[in-house]
């Protein structure tokens, strides 16, 4: 596979035309307690065929944007405050709940962490990837029963004519991500959302469900948005990442730029924190500090607390005060972008 | 844990759960997140109306069974004329004259003190019955787990106005006030035991109880320090509920005719006397019924603002 | 499956035989002499006695009747009462109005009940969310007696909706006592289905239901209601156990000759014969519904089997 012009990855989503825009989405929770800023102003694109991982810590943000693309944060206590969702040119957020809901499914579809407790303890996993047909295109309950074989069949579940009537709990957690898979890939999506697909299974299993979603992207030139904190899933199976931080994208780039040379602490740290097969023998440095507490999001960088190379008072340049001075997310050098206000000294140019 | 532990726990969670909804074992208490379970409960508690409304009635029974005379308005319940029978309602006389012509408002206030002492002593007994049976059961396990399971299996198939009905009606004990508590107590401990025998077993296997053993820690000592402190939060849910409960059905069993009897002053013996007359004078029901209901209302409401306060897995 | 049925089946013989020896041996030790109670203002000869006391084991020790009434009743005979009427004959006679009162409250238990929880549990903390707690606080914490009397004195004297006593209106008989026998547990199922379905409601497999694009109503009908109800249609089953068991309390005050006002009866009227078959009865019916209960939650929650 072809991996999209670095240059063009960024700026326009990829060669392709997009058929996901994510337009400075703002995402806020409303608790007794306070406001917690989740999603503060996040923008990419996604092209056909194209894979884009999210890579961040949990509380970063990442899967709460992947359930307002859905339309599926629960409302209350989550409110979309700002920005737009743009599937095949159209905002999702102008359109009726009745419009988005035929999105999902045809149009966008997702899988999720933990297949088992998302998948219906009660009907068999037949009915529940079945009703994909039943519920968007009127089939009738015997054909959809055999669509669900045919995609059983087609993530590899062994048996599937057999097994079409057993229920969730009868699956092996690899199998039932399968599942998972099928009844998202159900109507030919053109854009699937994995927020984390792979963490809840053995790493041999892992491997495999990836393998499979390669796959079928490949098949069907779906867009793929990886939703993941495992640095080596990104390295495996994504063309371009997006590093969140407190609600924000700090760095963006092709996988290969990101992980050979980051351009944002936030970034380097995490590179620093996983054991690497070719620097053995070296140490590990976690990041230290905790991640951020998103009622209160530092003021600034949000990750000057706990950034090595932070500049605070007369230290700083002017206007680059990490402590008082926002960093947008900027080009930094072609086909990068960073939200850090000392990028350049960073990489390294 | 044996097939059949685990199903009779299972069973256990689901009834005991039934009554408290607090079936879930609970954490260890000796740790920090126990005590805050005690200070979020207690800010909950605080913000809940329902545990005030509950709180101030009673206080109010309490206060009524303590000291009647500052409710009667200067009526003795027993200074009778017959001229007054049945009178209705007045501003001289709040609740009227009952049949034989007594201050009513008086004889319903001096009724507080049987149902309250009742009250107490039933729970009282439910309570060491329940926490002593269920934690042998609990703890020990094994055959001895299996025939006392199976010995409340038995009383809890009998309904507790049936069971307190029979023994009442038997005599054995008599038909006092202490009497209708022990009966009401002999057919109302089941709840409370498995309550008391699932957060037993669920504690028992847990890490530091194992802990606890592994340092040397007698059976006893694991029993009392770490085991029953755990049991606490669901019997206390329980416990206030109780309460009301039994109140309720030691006015019923005097309706019935076999509680307490005259001369002694009960709500449950007004109601009775009052029910042929409910054409003609309704406030011989009437009155009598409403304290009785606030009275049982306050501890369900307390009890129901404790399990909000309590149960975790209401919290968002 | 089958061997779990036989295995509980085995298990409920101690708790049948347990609780009826337990009855027994309280209506043993009835006071007052019934015979003699019998004969009323002119005594009973000696020998009418002796024959009678005889007849009925009574000079036999405690273990010693028990084991004789166990033996009749395994032949299907319950023995007569002092009046020499069929134990059998009057539980045949008196459990077909126990069965229409537990037919009616469950009906309503069921119907009020599911309707309000899930109108409270989809708008968790709204108008009638809130509404449905505090009544459901309110109708429990009334004792039944003092329900009884408010729905005799309002529905039927004030209103004059329903008979207030007896069963001479055929259903509308049973009206007032299944609403008054139904309240508590009414209470209960709403609160059950709320609590069951705003859990329910915040599940995965819900939020993946609304992620797969499936209409609003088959997101709640189908995948949040479905769900929800399992423990309610249980807590209902086990209800009719408790139901069947006979109102004694209901029976009483509405006057409905049941087996539960039967039982009182025969309390005061020292029948023990009577007591006993109805309380064994009773026993029956309650073990019964409870494991028809164990094998209902296995059909409707196909991740619970019982091997």
């Amino acid at each position: 596979m072809t991996r999209p012009d670095p240059t063009t990855s960024v700026l326009t989503g990829s060669a392709g035309t997009p058929v996901l825009e994510v337009d400075d989405l703002h995402v806020e929770f409303r608790t007794r307690s306070g406001v917690v800023n989740a999603v503060n102003g996040i923008s990419y694109s996604l092209a056909e065929g194209q894979t884009l991982a999210i890579l961040g810590e949990s509380g970063s943000g990442k899967s709460v944007s992947a359930q307002a693309i859905m339309g599926i944060l629960d409302s209350p206590p989550a409110v979309i405050t700002g920005g737009g969702i743009l599937f095949e040119g159209r905002d999702l957020l102008t359109q009726s709940p009745e419009e988005q809901r035929k999105v999902r499914g045809p149009g966008i579809s997702m899988i999720f962490q933990d297949a088992l407790s998302s998948l219906n303890p009660v009907y068999s996993v037949g009915y529940q990837i079945g009703e994909m047909f039943r519920a968007h295109r009127g089939t009738s309950k015997r054909d959809a029963k055999k669509h669900a074989v045919e995609l059983m069949d087609r993530v590899r579940i062994p048996g599937a004519a057999s097994r079409v009537d057993d229920f969730p709990h009868q699956f092996s957690g690899g199998m039932r991500q399968r599942v998972m898979i099928a009844m998202a890939i159900a109507l030919d999506p053109r854009v699937l959302i994995a927020d984390e697909p792979t963490t809840a299974l053995d790493v041999t299993v892992q491997a495999q469900v990836m393998d499979l979603l390669k796959d079928l992207q490949r098949d069907t030139g779906m867009g793929l948005v990886l939703i993941t904190h495992d640095l080596g899933v990104v390295n495996e199976v994504a063309d371009d990442v997006a590093v969140m931080y407190a609600g924000r994208i700090v760095e963006r780039g092709t996988v290969d730029d990101v992980f050979g040379n980051p351009a944002h602490p936030y970034t380097e740290g995490l590179m620093n924190s996983v054991p690497q097969v070719e620097a053995k023998g070296g140490r590990l440095q976690p990041i230290v500090g905790q991640p951020p507490n998103l009622a209160a999001i530092p003021s600034g960088c949000p990750f000057h607390p706990r950034c090595a190379r932070r500049r605070l008072g007369a230290d700083a340049a002017p206007g680059r005060e990490c402590a008082t001075d926002v960093p947008p997310l900027r080009l930094v050098v072609p086909g990068r972008e960073a939200a850090c206000h000392y990028s350049e000294e960073v990489l390294g140019v | 844990m044996t097939e059949q532990q685990q199903m009779d726990l299972r069973r256990d969670e689901v009834e005991a759960g039934a009554q408290t909804g607090l079936a879930s074992p609970s954490v260890d208490v000796t740790s920090g997140r126990q005590n805050s379970l005690w200070g979020d409960a207690w800010r909950d508690l605080r913000r809940n109306p329902l545990f005030w409304i509950g709180a101030v009635l009673g206080l109010s029974f309490l206060l009524m069974a303590l000291v009647p005379q500052l409710f009667a308005r200067g009526a003795d319940p027993r200074d009778c004329d017959l001229s007054n029978s049945n009178q209705k309602p007045s501003a001289e006389h709040w609740f009227g004259f009952d049949q034989q012509g007594c201050d009513y408002l008086a004889n319903v206030v001096h009724g507080a003190r049987n149902s309250l002492i009742i009250g107490l002593l039933a729970v009282a007994v439910v309570l060491v019955l329940g926490v002593v049976v269920g934690a042998i059961a609990g703890f020990y396990g094994r055959w001895l787990d299996g025939l006392l399971s199976r010995l409340t299996d038995i009383f809890y198939a009998l309904p507790l106005i049936l069971g307190a009905l029979v023994v009442l009606r038997s005599g054995i004990l008599g038909r006092g006030v202490v009497a209708v508590a022990i009966a009401l107590a002999a057919f109302g401990w089941m709840t409370a035991m498995r309550l008391v025998r699932s957060q037993v077993i669920a504690v028992k296997s847990s890490d530091y109880v194992a802990a606890a053993r592994a340092m040397g820690a007698s059976n006893r000592r694991i029993l009392v320090r770490h085991i029953l402190p755990n049991a606490v939060a669901p019997v206390l849910v329980y416990t206030t509920i109780t309460i009301g409960v039994l109140i309720a059905a030691e006015a019923t069993l005097t309706f019935l005719g076999v509680g307490l009897q005259r001369p002694a002053i009960s709500w449950g013996l007004q109601i009775e006397n009052g029910q042929s007359l409910l054409r003609t004078a309704p406030h011989l029901v009437l009155f009598p019924s409403l304290v009785l209901t606030l009275t049982v209302m306050a501890f369900i409401m307390m009890g129901d603002a404790l399990r909000d306060a309590l149960d975790p897995r209401q919290r968002a | 499956m089958g061997r779990y049925i036989a295995r509980r089946l085995l298990l409920t013989i101690p708790v049948l035989i347990g609780a009826s020896f337990l009855i027994f041996a309280l209506v043993y030790a009835l006071p007052g002499d019934p015979i003699r109670a019998l004969g009323g203002e002119r005594p009973l000869s000696p020998a009418v006695v002796a024959q009678l006391r005889e007849e009925f084991n009574l000079d036999d020790p405690l273990v010693v009747q028990y084991a004789k009434y166990v033996g009749d009743l395994l032949q299907g005979d319950l023995g007569t009462d002092f009046r020499g009427r069929e134990v059998s004959e009057t539980i045949t006679q008196r459990l077909p109005v126990t069965l229409r009162l537990t037919v009616v409250a469950i009906a309503i238990e069921t119907v009020i009940g599911i309707i309000a929880g899930v109108l409270a549990g989809i708008r968790r903390n709204g108008f009638l969310d809130n509404l449905v707690l505090v009544s459901s606080t309110l109708i429990v914490s009334v004792p039944i007696l003092v329900l009884a009397f408010v729905a005799q004195f309002v529905l039927g004297l004030q209103f004059g909706w329903f008979p207030i006593a007896g069963i001479n209106e055929g259903w509308l008989s049973y009206v007032l006592p299944g609403l008054v026998l139904a309240s508590g547990s009414l209470a209960y199922v709403a609160r059950l289905t709320r609590t069951s379905i705003a859990e329910n409601l915040r599940a995965d497999y819900v939020r993946t239901a609304r992620a797969k694009g499936l209409p609003n109503r088959t997101v709640i009908g189908r995948h949040t209601l479905r769900n929800s109800l399992i423990p309610v249609v249980t807590f209902i089953g086990a209800d009719i156990g408790t139901l069947m068991g006979g109102a004694i309390v209901t029976e009483t005050v509405f006057n409905l000759p049941g087996i539960g006002r039967a039982v009182f009866d025969s309390v005061q009227a020292q029948e023990g014969a009577v007591v006993v078959g109805i309380v064994t009865l009773m026993v029956f019916f309650f073990i019964f519904f409870n494991l028809v209960v164990d094998v209902l939650y296995a059909v409707l929650d196909p991740r619970i089997r019982y091997d």
